[in-house]
């Protein structure tokens, strides 16, 4: 590009068009932590489901591992921040929601394991809501509206439903909320960089 | 009476450069370099004038070891692009109806 060719009036406005475009192609979100979350919240709520129908208690011990997934949480945060040349103006917002989300959750699983809260899943799912459909209305992301809407569908449906099969809901929300939306935003991303290399 | 297109942003480089900044909050050089397929050293002139007019910010600092610079545009900067692409939608307007 050069930097003092004469521009005609169209040829601004096409220039600030196209260079607007360019960045926004770039606000593509890799996807990673979508499926990451979706993924292991499926994997313990059906392992969890299963023990508790067939009386194997030591399969519940399953939830420690979204502790190991925060810390590949946090790998990939510090990653893809590493990799990241440009700061977006909700970027903060979202972070803060995320971490609070997260923080929120682990003083929940705190609470829940102290106090014998009857249906903890419905709580869980209406914090499951909360940053989800948050996102999807600050992205303008529409498989996350309807993720987080969802979440909090299921959470009605979990307070009628008999235990422990709202443990099923949690896996049908966490594919909801996060897993399809994770599928979608990854095709996304790596069409996008298809198109930058 | 057509009020006068900003000298500073009626550039193709600079106004790349602004177009790209009032979309982001913050960008380093070398995300700007590859979105407008410029030189490094022509960039950095135009970046250097923007910054003179106090459209954009540029921070130097170090980022894994290795010099890193960040721009981010001013509110000086975002009145002036507001009020250069006013000017340019009453030019085209004029252009239309004639």
């Amino acid at each position: 590009m050069e930097d003092d060719k004469p521009l005609t009036e169209q040829e601004s406005l096409a220039l600030i068009t196209r260079m607007i475009t360019k960045a926004k192609c770039e606000y593509e979100e890799t996807g990673v932590s979508a499926l990451l979350w979706g993924s292991i919240i499926t994997f313990c709520s059906i392992a969890s489901f299963i023990g508790q129908e067939t009386g194997t208690a030591w399969l519940d011990y399953v939830w420690f591992l979204t502790i190991a997934a925060v810390i590949v949480q946090v790998f990939i945060a510090v990653r893809e921040g590493r990799k990241k040349k440009y700061r977006s103006y909700d970027d903060a917002t979202m972070s803060g929601i995320w971490i609070s989300f997260g923080i929120s959750m682990f003083m929940f699983s705190f609470y829940a394991s102290n106090f014998n809260i009857p249906h903890v899943n419905v709580l869980f799912l209406i914090v499951y809501g909360i940053p989800t459909f948050a996102t999807g209305i600050s992205r303008h992301f529409i498989p996350m509206i309807w993720g987080g809407i969802a979440c909090w569908l299921l959470a009605i449906a979990a307070v009628y439903t008999p235990l422990p099969y709202p443990l099923l809901y949690t896996a049908l929300a966490a594919q909801l909320a996060w897993f399809i939306p994770g599928l979608i935003l990854r095709k996304r991303y790596l069409k996008a960089k298809g198109r930058n290399v | 009476m057509f009020k006068e297109l900003d000298p500073i942003l009626h550039s193709q480089l600079r106004l790349a450069v602004m177009s790209l900044l009032i979309s982001v909050k913050e960008a380093e050089f070398t995300f700007i370099k590859e979105k407008t397929n410029a030189t490094a050293g022509n960039l950095s002139v135009q970046v250097q004038k923007l910054k003179e007019a106090g459209y954009i910010e540029v921070v130097k600092e170090f980022k894994d070891n290795y010099p890193n610079t960040t721009c981010h545009i001013t509110s000086q900067g975002i009145k002036a692009f507001e009020e250069y692409v006013k000017a340019l939608q009453e030019y085209l307007k004029v252009g239309q109806s004639k």
